[in-house]
C-alpha cells in the first residue's frame, strides 16, 4: 500500500467550557472533537460530511495548523505536523493550502486579484522578478478560468464564483499536494456551485492532486470524493468507500442523515 | 372560484445611485385556498422581493411597487399602512430564513407569540399566554411551557424556527409565505421543519408559498412551482412537470447542475456558464441569452412572454423563444446523455 499522505490518529480538541455567570462554578471543557482518526492517500478525494457541531470544521482547522490539537497527531508526508519548527511549518505551507467557504471576506478588497494570487509566490520567493511573476499568475489565472486580462481588477468587479476561482488560484500558486476545501461551495449560486465543483474535481485529477473535502451537503461529498467519513458529535461514526458509504450505510445516524436530503424529484 | 392570493404584474423597482433597479419586472400568479406554490429562483431573481412586495414590506421611499396583489378579492397595494398591518400576521403571515434576527433577544419567546397573538385578537394577556403555549405545541417545541420562558438564544436553530412558525401561526392565516425557511439549518432539522408545514397545511387548510434557491425543498413541499430568474417568472408549472418535463433551457440548467443523491454518482454536473445579470443592466431581448446554450440570434432582441406550454400539463407556462418541439428534443436529448 502507498505511504498516507495525510495520517490523523486520535486527535482530539477541548475548549475552555463556557461559564456559568459570573460565579459560575467551572464545568467540563468541551470536547469538540473527540478521538478522530483516519488517512489519507496521495491523490485521493477524502470528504468529512457532518452537521453543525460535529468537529468537522475543527478538524479542519487543526489540519491547517490554524489551531492546537489537546492530543493526538498530525502526519503530513510521513512528518508529524505538531512539532514543526517555524521554518518546517512554512515548508508545509508550501505543500498544504486551504479553499474557504466565503469568497468574499476570504479576499483583501483593497488589492488587485494579481496581487492576491501572486502573494504566496512572494512569500515563498518564488518567481522573482516582475515579469515572470505576472506570467505565473496569469497562467494560474487561465488554469482555473479567470480571464488573465483582468489581473489588475479588484475582488468587488468579480461574482461570486469568479472570487472564488480567485481562491483556488491563489491555493495553487505553491504547487500544493494537498487540497483543503472547507465548504468551497455553500456560499455560491445553485447554478455556480457546479462550476466550482467541476473545476475542483478536474485540478484535482489533472494534477493529481489530494483533496480532503469538509462539507454539510452529501450530495457535493459523494459527487467529489471517494471516500467519506461521517462525523457526528466530535467522532468519526461511519467511514467507507463513497459508493459502498451512500448504497448500504451501516450507521443509524448515517442512514438518517441520507433519508433527510430532500431530493429533487417529483 | 377566485384565488386566495392573485399577483397581477407586479413591478418593483428601487432608486440607486447607480439607476433604476428593477428587481421585480412583471410577476403574475395566484394561489389557492390551501394550495403549495414554490418560488425557486437565485440571488438576485426577485423571489424575495416579490415576496416582501406582496406582504406590503417593500414600501420605501426608494422602492417603487406597481401592479396588483389580490388577496381575497382585495388589492393589498391599495390599502393604507394601517389596514395593511391588519392583514399581516392576521390573514397572510410569514416565516423568514434567520430567525434569530426576527426575534427579540430579550424578551422570552412565550412574550414574544403572545404579542403576535394579542396583536390582531382582543383577549387578556393570560389567555395570550396560554395561547402562546399551545402554539409552541403546534409547531411541536418539546415541552412547550418550558421553551416559552426560554430566551431565543438558548434555543437551537430548530427550535427558533418552530417559534417563528408558532408565531406565523398565532392569527389562523390563510396564506403562510416562508422566505429560505430551512436554509440556515442542519439537513434532519430542515427534513423536521418541512415536515411540520407540510402538515400544518393540510391540517389548517393554510395555503403555503415557500421562496427558496434548493429545488430539494421544492420537491418536498410545493405542489406548484414557478422558476424565477432576473426578476421575471421565466417557467411554471405542476412541481411533477418541472421535474420532469421542464421546458425552459435555466430550468434544465438548474436540475443538472446540482448534485444528488438520486442518480448514480457517476453522473456529471453540466454548470450554467457565467453568472446571473446584474438587475440595472439586464439583458436585451431573453434575459437568459448570454449565458443559454441554445441561444439564436433572435434571441438576443425579442422578449419572449410566459405562454401556455401546449403539453400534458395544462398549468404550464414557459417563457422561451424555442419552438415547442425543439425544446421537448433537447430535454430528452440532455436526458439520454445524463443516463449514458
Amino acid at each position: 500500500m502507498t505511504e498516507p499522505l495525510l495520517e490523523v490518529r486520535d486527535l482530539v480538541k477541548e475548549f475552555p467550557p463556557p461559564r456559568a455567570g459570573l460565579l459560575g462554578r467551572a464545568r467540563e471543557p468541551l470536547r469538540a472533537v473527540d478521538g478522530v482518526s483516519f488517512e489519507v492517500a496521495p491523490g485521493d478525494a477524502f470528504g468529512i460530511v457532518g452537521e453543525t457541531g460535529s468537529g468537522k470544521s475543527t478538524t479542519a482547522r487543526m489540519i491547517a495548523r490554524l489551531i492546537d490539537p489537546t492530543s493526538g497527531s498530525i502526519r503530513f508526508g510521513g512528518r508529524d505536523l505538531t512539532g514543526l519548527s517555524r521554518a518546517e511549518t512554512k515548508a508545509f505551507r508550501r505543500e498544504f493550502a486551504m479553499v474557504f467557504q466565503d469568497p468574499y471576506s476570504s479576499l483583501n478588497p483593497r488589492k488587485t486579484v494579481g496581487s492576491i494570487v501572486a502573494e504566496p509566490l512572494a512569500v515563498h520567493g518564488l518567481h522573482e522578478g516582475r515579469g515572470e511573476r505576472r506570467r505565473a499568475v496569469q497562467e494560474l489565472m487561465e488554469r482555473v478560468g479567470l480571464n488573465p486580462e483582468h489581473y489588475n481588477r479588484l475582488p468587488h468587479e468579480f461574482s461570486g464564483g469568479q472570487r472564488q476561482r480567485v481562491g483556488i488560484a491563489r491555493a495553487l500558486a505553491l504547487d500544493p499536494r494537498l487540497i483543503l476545501a472547507d465548504e468551497p461551495v455553500s456560499a455560491l449560486d445553485v447554478s455556480i456551485q457546479a462550476q466550482i465543483l467541476n473545476l475542483l474535481r478536474g485540478l484535482q485529477r489533472d494534477l493529481g492532486l489530494t483533496l480532503v473535502l469538509i462539507s454539510h451537503d452529501l450530495s457535493v461529498v459523494r459527487y467529489m470524493c471517494e471516500r467519506v467519513a461521517v462525523m457526528r458529535e466530535g467522532r468519526i461514526v461511519e467511514l467507507a468507500g463513497t459508493t459502498e458509504l451512500f448504497a448500504h450505510p451501516r450507521e443509524p445516524y448515517t442512514r438518517a442523515l441520507l433519508d433527510a436530503v430532500p431530493v429533487p424529484a417529483a | 372560484m377566485s384565488p386566495l392570493l392573485d399577483v397581477r404584474d407586479l413591478h418593483v423597482r428601487f432608486a440607486t445611485e447607480a439607476g433604476d433597479l428593477r428587481a421585480v419586472d412583471g410577476v403574475s400568479y395566484s394561489v389557492e385556498a390551501g394550495g403549495a406554490l414554490g418560488i425557486v429562483g437565485e440571488s438576485g431573481s426577485g423571489k424575495s422581493v416579490s415576496s416582501l412586495a406582496v406582504m406590503g414590506l417593500a414600501r420605501t421611499r426608494t422602492a417603487t411597487v406597481t401592479g396588483e396583489v389580490l388577496f381575497d378579492g382585495r388589492d393589498l397595494l391599495e390599502l393604507p399602512e394601517a389596514e395593511m398591518r391588519q392583514v399581516r400576521g392576521n390573514g397572510i403571515a410569514m416565516v423568514f430564513q434567520d430567525p434569530l434576527s426576527s426575534l427579540h433577544p430579550l424578551k422570552r419567546v412565550g412574550f414574544q407569540v403572545a404579542e403576535a397573538v394579542r396583536a390582531h385578537q382582543d383577549v387578556s394577556r393570560a389567555a395570550a399566554r396560554a395561547r402562546a403555549v399551545e402554539l409552541l405545541a403546534m409547531a411541536e417545541l418539546p415541552d412547550p411551557a418550558r421553551t416559552a420562558a426560554a430566551y431565543p438564544h438558548q434555543l437551537s436553530g430548530g427550535m427558533r424556527q418552530r417559534a417563528m412558525i408558532a408565531m406565523a401561526l398565532a392569527n389562523e392565516p390563510r396564506l403562510l409565505f416562508a422566505d429560505e425557511p430551512t436554509t440556515a439549518l442542519d439537513v434532519t432539522v430542515q427534513a423536521q421543519i418541512l415536515a411540520l408545514l407540510r402538515r400544518l397545511r393540510e391540517e389548517l387548510g393554510m395555503a403555503l408559498v415557500i421562496v427558496t434557491h434548493d429545488l430539494g425543498v421544492i420537491a418536498e413541499t410545493a405542489a406548484e412551482v414557478a422558476v424565477m430568474y432576473a426578476g421575471r417568472i421565466v417557467e411554471r408549472a405542476s412541481t411533477p412537470t418541472i421535474f420532469n418535463a421542464p421546458e425552459h433551457p435555466y430550468t434544465w440548467g438548474l436540475l443538472r447542475s446540482i448534485p444528488r443523491l438520486d442518480v448514480p454518482r457517476e453522473t456529471p454536473l453540466v454548470p450554467i456558464d457565467g453568472a446571473p445579470p446584474s438587475m440595472l443592466d439586464r439583458p436585451t431581448g431573453c434575459s437568459f441569452h448570454p449565458r443559454c446554450p441554445h441561444v439564436r440570434d433572435a434571441h438576443r432582441r425579442i422578449d419572449p412572454p410566459l405562454e401556455p406550454a401546449g403539453g400534458d400539463d395544462p398549468s404550464h407556462e414557459v417563457a422561451c423563444l424555442l419552438p415547442p418541439a425543439t425544446r421537448r428534443e433537447l430535454w430528452a436529448k440532455g436526458k439520454a446523455e445524463a443516463s449514458r
